[in-house]
Formats: structure tokens, C-alpha cells, sequence
């Protein structure tokens, strides 16, 4: 297996609806990945695309659709797809496509037009559900976090201020994020537990923006990549794993197979201890919950501990452990796949040490990013390390 | 290859055009808007048929597999955690405690409702822990709703049953001496 | 038992019937709103030209998809809204399968001028006729009545 190095990266602006193409989108992250690593089409080997439901974009095989916008045009390509994992997983079929020895160079483009399903990208999420067991129960998507939700904060005795902590960080730390939908540098616990009820215990401001957006990332083989910098960016582990869909037969208040997928990451990096080790964390953070769920999948603490490292500060972007240091999805913004650009393109960054406002102190060697999919299934993990 | 651009911070712009609702609704850009029409007919499959006029008969059925140790409801043919065919029909209590739920103040199209809706999940007894179904629950108002709760299935009358997860109405609470 | 048992009652599995509630709005984008207000008020196409390839595309796009280079707002033009068919096909059966009570001639029509083809349907009344290499002229909604899309070409006609 080759050593994979990231040698570019890039994203477009994170809004509601862009007036974009999805075509015209992927292009934009492209050129800016293509602009970090100065390559042109001709030097790229290959093509992965993320993109989650076509239900969004609403173009039946939309990976197809995507490709001259994707720099794919003649090249082996292909399309990777598992719900909200995909911002993690598109990145980690990149890294195998190097790693195996294929390609030397791969270009991983995630692109989402959620705006494009009317009125409300929700109308798409309602055909997630099961069409027997669920769907003539008319449920809501919100319905499903606010049980996960219940389930973890019941089991544990979590209150829901400790939960909007997590809302709070997120949307102030993504005031230093040029493509950030909902940063808000005044934001407060009681503006977080104010704001509208959907479905308790979930509010309005616990909640991720649906977005349209796009982002890319180029990898190497660590062969070449003396031809692009002198301080490499590596991928040191990756790992993914699938629950069953049979949410109703599982207790919801761990996610198990993110555990799963972050063993299988950490052994790869040869880490024993992780949270001594990894120095700042991108977790997947669709619900403010979901950040404290996924520290805990991760590892990084114990069950039931992530909010109080959330209370004691240890997660802000100057504590012991920076969490979602680019804003994650709450501040930034959730186009699905396209969130591989505040998750795995922020690792990148922040290990370079170019992210200007959002940098966290030190230096940061070892990051993870971690995303999350399908009904509660889906759990994929990357490692990159600087050196 | 090309002159890489040496930006200080990354990413050094947002490429991308902001349009608000308005510029849509204003048609200030241009658009096609679609309307697709696509109907489906899913093949239930032996175990779920039988579920479902399970539930036509008032019953509620579960399967078990042998190798696993456990009663699987909803139904399905093979197991997935030891991948193997299940074995043996079971008819189930209706009764059972709540794993979890939410008190919904959005309705299934996402209008806003004054009363919440409660629904959840039950694990239905008879099951391994934290075995059961998505449902709702009724006869109890929000501040009473609780995890661990011992509820019961309260069913459509006979003649209204279709065969669907619906014919059970709700789950309400179970009261001391009820069976 | 379960999955090793006989189906005999061939009414069982049963099946469960839906559909896919969802509506769509597909904006044109940056070159093809550029494209349809173009065509809201005048009689003509815009197209544009690569700088590194010289491939001309009509309708226009923000990039070269070969040289993945974008285009400048500079090299963009005007274009008479003809072009010659270069494969055709006659349908006679609407997406559901039944027959339609006119035939409906659908074209692939390269724009004069350009390297780029467009999908039409042709205005006519004889459904027997060969009209490869015919060259037909769109034929636009009244301005008044046009609304952005590629709906403002009414059809295609042979000149």
C-alpha cells in the first residue's frame, strides 16, 4: 500500500440556493484545488465524485451529470455514495485510489444542490424512511434526530443547555470562514434554547442549514509529492463501517459503527491512546448533539464525558482538544457531501497552518474528521498528519 | 503543471452567487421547474406480508433466529447480523416500554402545530432489549411522555385494519392490572 | 419456517404502492442565465469560445470541459439561431407507452457556426421524410410571452 499525501484543496461559498450550476459549482472547488497544487486537467489520473441523493439535485445519475465540471472528461471515473458519510468517504475512495497504486494523482470533487428540491429539501429526506414500516407514519426527518437525541441525553442525564454549548462554538467559530452560512459571532446558549421548537428536544438552532456548495481535494502518491511541497500533508488512516437500517432494533445512544470505523482508522495510523494523540477533531455536526455523539464514536472520551469537556472549554479552538475549529456543519453550512470541505479540506488547512482566522495555537500534527450517514448507519473516519 | 497561488489563508475566497428566495420568486434569475411524476410498487416480501396482515388480524408478529438467540421484529427472512434464514413465527405481546421519543411541533408536511404529536419508538416485550418499531403514542400529554414508560397498543377497530404499521393507532400507557 | 417456507398463495407477498412526492427547480446557472435573458429579448443565441481550444459551445457554459479553463465574458458572442439536423428520430408512443395523436419528430441539431449541438423538436407534418443534414431555424415564443427556459424555442422549422 502507497503513502497518500493531500496536495490541494479548495471549496465555493456555502448559501441556501447559489444561483450555480451543479456543473458550475463542481468547477469552482476544482479550480481552487487545481489553483493550491498548480495542476491542470491533463495531471490528473482520476476522478472520484461524492454526491448524495439525486433526489436533491434532482438529476437522475447525477455522478454522470457532474463530470466535465469535475475536470472527469476521458478519465476513469467514478461516483461514491453514502448519504451523509459521503463528505469523509469520497475523500477515503480518493486516498484508495492512490494508496492502491492505480492512480498518482486523484481529484476528489463533493458537489450538493439541496436548494434544487422544492419547497424544502425535507420533501426528498421524506423517502429515507422506509415505505412499509415507516412512511405511512408520515414522518418527519426531525422526528429521527430528536429520538437519537432523546435516547443519548436520557441514558447519560445530559441537559439541553450543555447540548447548545456545542451550537454556540460552532456558529462563532465559523466567523472566520469565507464560505460560512450561519456564523453569528453573538450567539448565546438562551438564543440557542429560545429559538423555535421542531420536534423536542431538537430547537430551530440545534439544527444544520440545508446548502448548496461544493469542495475538492487532490491526492498524491508520497512518490511525487517532493514535486509540490516540502512539508507533505499525509492521509494516516482511514476507516469506514455500516450499522444495520434497522434503527428500530438498536439502543441509539452510542454510535457503534463510528467506533467501528474510527478502530479501524486509528489502527491503520498506529495510534494506541486517541485522545492523547490526535490534536484537534472535525467531527459531523448535522445536530449539535451529533458533535457530542461523535466525540464519544470517536473515542476521544469516554461515554457520556463529551459534554463536560464541551462545558469545561477543553473543545474550544484554544483548549486541549479543538472541536470543529472551521465551524462544522452548524456554523458553515450542510450541502451533505460537499461537507468534505469544512471536515477534511479544514484538516488540511489547519495542518499547513493556513487557516487565517480559524488556525488553532500550537502545532497541530495529527487531525480527524469524521462523518455520518443514511439512517444512522453510516460511519467513515480519516486521519491526516503533517510529516 | 502550472505557478501554484500562494495564498496566506485558505480558502482564500468563496466562489459562488448567493440568490435569495426572492430573486426566485421575483424571477430575477431564469429556472425550469419540474414536476416529476413517479409511482412505485414495492414487493413487500414473505416476512413483511405476513406482518402486515398480521396486523390486519390485530396481531403483531415477530421471527426468530435460532443462532442469534433473538425474536426479530419487524419480521424479515434472514437475520443480518449472523446472515442466516430466520426460523419460526412469533406472535408477540402488544404491550411493551418506550425506547425513545420526540414531542413533534411540526407536523409530517413541517407546518407548525399547536399540539405536539408524540411519537417514537416501542420495544415491544418479548424482544430483546431495544427491539421494536417506530409509533405513535397517545392518552398521555407531553410532560407525562417518558423513556421506560410500559405502554400499550391501542388498535383501529377490526373493520377499518388495511394491513399497515396504521392499524395500530398508538401505544398508550399501560395502567397496573391491565393485561 | 420464514425464509425456508413454500409460497403457495400467490396473492401473498403482497405489494405497497407509493410515489415520490417532490418538485423540482433547476436554476440556469451563471452561463445559462446569461443564455436564457439573452433570449428573453432578442432573436438570437449567445455562444462562446474557448481561448485554448477554440471549441465554440452553444448553449454557452462558464468552462471549457476539455481544457478545464474558464471563458471569458469576452469571448462570448451572438449567433443566428439555426442549424442543420444531424440525426432524427420519429416518436410515436408518449413516455407511458401509448400512442400519440400526432408523431413528434425529435432532433439532435448542430448550431451553425459552433461545435455544439442542441436536442429539438421539428414542426412538420410528414413523418415519413428523411431530414438529416435539413437545415432548420428556431422558431421563438412571442417576446411578450417568453419566460427563460428552453421552452422559448417553440420548435424547430426547415428553412
Amino acid at each position: 500500500m502507497k503513502e497518500v499525501a493531500v496536495i490541494g484543496a479548495g471549496m465555493t461559498l456555502f448559501r441556501r440556493h447559489l444561483k450555480e450550476t451543479g456543473k458550475e459549482l463542481s468547477f469552482l472547488a476544482t479550480k481552487m484545488a487545481m489553483e493550491d497544487s498548480g495542476l491542470e486537467k491533463d495531471d490528473i489520473d482520476m476522478v472520484v465524485m461524492g454526491s448524495a441523493p439525486d433526489a436533491f439535485d434532482g438529476i437522475h445519475m447525477k455522478g454522470e451529470n457532474l463530470i466535465d465540471g469535475s475536470a472527469a472528461v476521458g478519465k476513469p471515473y467514478v461516483r461514491v455514495f453514502n448519504g451523509g458519510g459521503t463528505g469523509v468517504f469520497a475523500p477515503i475512495a480518493g486516498w484508495w485510489h492512490v494508496a492502491s497504486g492505480v492512480a498518482d494523482i486523484c481529484l476528489v470533487v463533493c458537489e450538493e444542490k439541496m436548494g434544487n428540491c422544492y419547497p424544502h429539501p425535507q420533501t426528498a429526506f421524506r423517502h429515507i424512511w422506509d415505505p412499509i414500516l415507516d412512511r405511512p407514519l408520515t414522518p418527519n426527518l426531525v422526528w429521527l434526530f430528536a429520538m437519537e437525541m432523546n435516547r443519548y441525553m436520557t441514558v447519560h442525564g445530559i441537559k439541553k443547555e450543555d447540548i447548545a454549548l456545542v451550537s454556540v462554538k460552532n456558529k462563532r467559530n465559523a466567523v472566520g470562514h469565507p464560505c460560512a452560512q450561519l456564523a453569528d459571532p453573538n450567539i448565546t446558549v438562551e438564543d440557542v434554547l429560545n429559538s423555535e421548537i421542531m420536534a423536542w428536544p431538537v430547537n430551530r438552532l440545534d439544527i444544520s442549514p440545508p446548502s448548496d456548495g461544493a469542495a475538492a481535494l487532490i491526492f498524491c502518491n508520497r512518490d511525487i509529492v517532493h514535486k509540490f511541497t516540502d512539508d507533505p500533508i499525509y492521509v494516516a488512516g482511514t476507516g469506514w463501517s455500516i450499522d444495520s437500517t434497522m434503527w428500530t432494533n438498536r439502543d441509539l445512544y452510542f454510535p457503534r459503527y463510528v467506533a467501528q470505523a474510527a478502530k479501524m482508522a486509528y489502527k491503520m495510523a498506529k495510534i494506541e491512546n486517541p485522545r492523547k494523540e490526535i490534536d484537534f477533531a472535525e467531527p459531523y455536526d448535522p445536530f449539535s448533539y451529533k458533535e457530542l455523539h461523535h466525540l464519544e464514536g470517536l473515542l476521544l472520551c469516554k461515554k457520556g464525558e463529551a459534554p463536560i469537556l464541551t462545558r469545561e472549554g477543553v473543545t474550544q479552538r484554544d483548549g486541549d482538544l479543538p472541536v470543529c475549529p472551521s465551524g462544522g456543519l452548524l456554523g458553515v453550512g450542510n450541502p451533505i457531501a460537499a461537507t468534505m470541505g469544512q471536515k477534511v479540506c479544514e484538516l488540511y488547512w489547519q495542518l499547513k497552518g493556513v487557516a487565517g482566522k480559524r488556525q488553532i495555537p500550537g502545532d497541530p500534527r495529527i487531525g480527524v474528521a469524521q462523518a455520518w450517514g443514511d439512517i444512522m448507519q453510516m460511519g467513515t473516519v480519516i486521519l491526516l498528519r503533517r510529516g | 503543471m502550472v505557478k501554484k497561488k500562494e495564498y496566506k489563508e485558505w480558502p482564500p475566497y468563496a466562489p459562488g452567487t448567493h440568490v435569495h428566495e426572492s430573486d426566485i420568486s421575483e424571477k430575477k434569475i431564469t429556472f425550469t421547474w419540474w414536476e416529476p411524476e413517479v409511482q412505485y410498487s414495492w414487493s413487500l416480501g414473505p416476512a413483511m406480508s405476513k406482518f402486515l396482515m398480521g396486523l390486519k388480524e390485530g396481531k403483531i408478529y415477530g421471527i426468530h433466529c435460532k443462532r442469534c438467540k433473538r425474536i426479530i421484529v419487524p419480521p424479515r427472512m434472514f437475520c443480518e447480523y449472523c446472515f442466516g434464514p430466520t426460523e419460526e413465527w412469533v406472535e408477540l405481546p402488544d404491550t411493551g416500554i418506550i425506547e425513545t421519543f420526540s414531542i413533534s411541533y411540526l407536523d409530517p408536511d413541517a407546518r407548525r402545530i399547536e399540539e405536539p404529536i408524540l411519537v417514537g419508538v416501542v420495544d415491544l416485550d418479548g424482544t430483546p432489549p431495544h427491539h421494536g418499531f417506530m409509533t405513535y403514542f397517545g392518552e398521555m400529554t407531553k410532560d407525562e411522555i417518558k423513556i421506560g414508560m410500559r405502554v400499550k397498543a391501542v388498535w383501529k377497530p377490526e373493520n377499518e385494519r388495511e394491513g399497515s404499521i396504521t392499524d395500530i393507532k398508538y401505544f398508550k400507557p399501560l395502567k397496573g392490572g391491565e393485561d | 419456517m420464514g425464509f425456508l417456507e413454500k409460497q403457495t398463495d400467490p396473492t401473498s407477498p403482497m405489494h405497497w404502492r407509493g410515489d415520490m412526492q417532490a418538485d423540482y427547480f433547476y436554476p440556469s446557472g451563471i452561463a445559462g442565465d446569461k443564455f436564457f435573458k439573452h433570449l428573453m429579448k432578442n432573436d438570437t443565441f449567445l455562444a462562446c469560445k474557448c481561448s485554448k481550444c477554440s471549441k465554440v459551445y452553444c448553449p454557452p457554459r462558464l468552462y471549457c470541459e476539455d481544457c478545464f479553463e474558464e471563458i471569458p465574458d469576452s469571448n462570448w458572442k451572438e449567433v443566428p439561431p439555426v442549424g442543420t439536423i444531424r440525426l432524427f428520430t420519429v416518436a410515436r408512443l408518449n413516455a407511458h407507452g401509448k400512442n400519440l395523436v400526432t408523431p413528434k419528430v425529435v432532433a439532435f441539431i448542430d448550431i451553425g457556426s459552433t461545435n455544439s449541438a442542441i436536442l429539438g423538436i421539428i414542426n412538420t407534418n410528414d413523418f415519413n421524410k428523411d431530414f438529416t443534414n435539413a437545415k432548420v431555424k428556431a422558431i421563438l415564443r412571442s417576446k411578450d410571452k417568453r419566460e427563460g427556459t428552453l421552452k422559448d424555442i417553440v420548435y424547430w422549422e426547415e428553412v
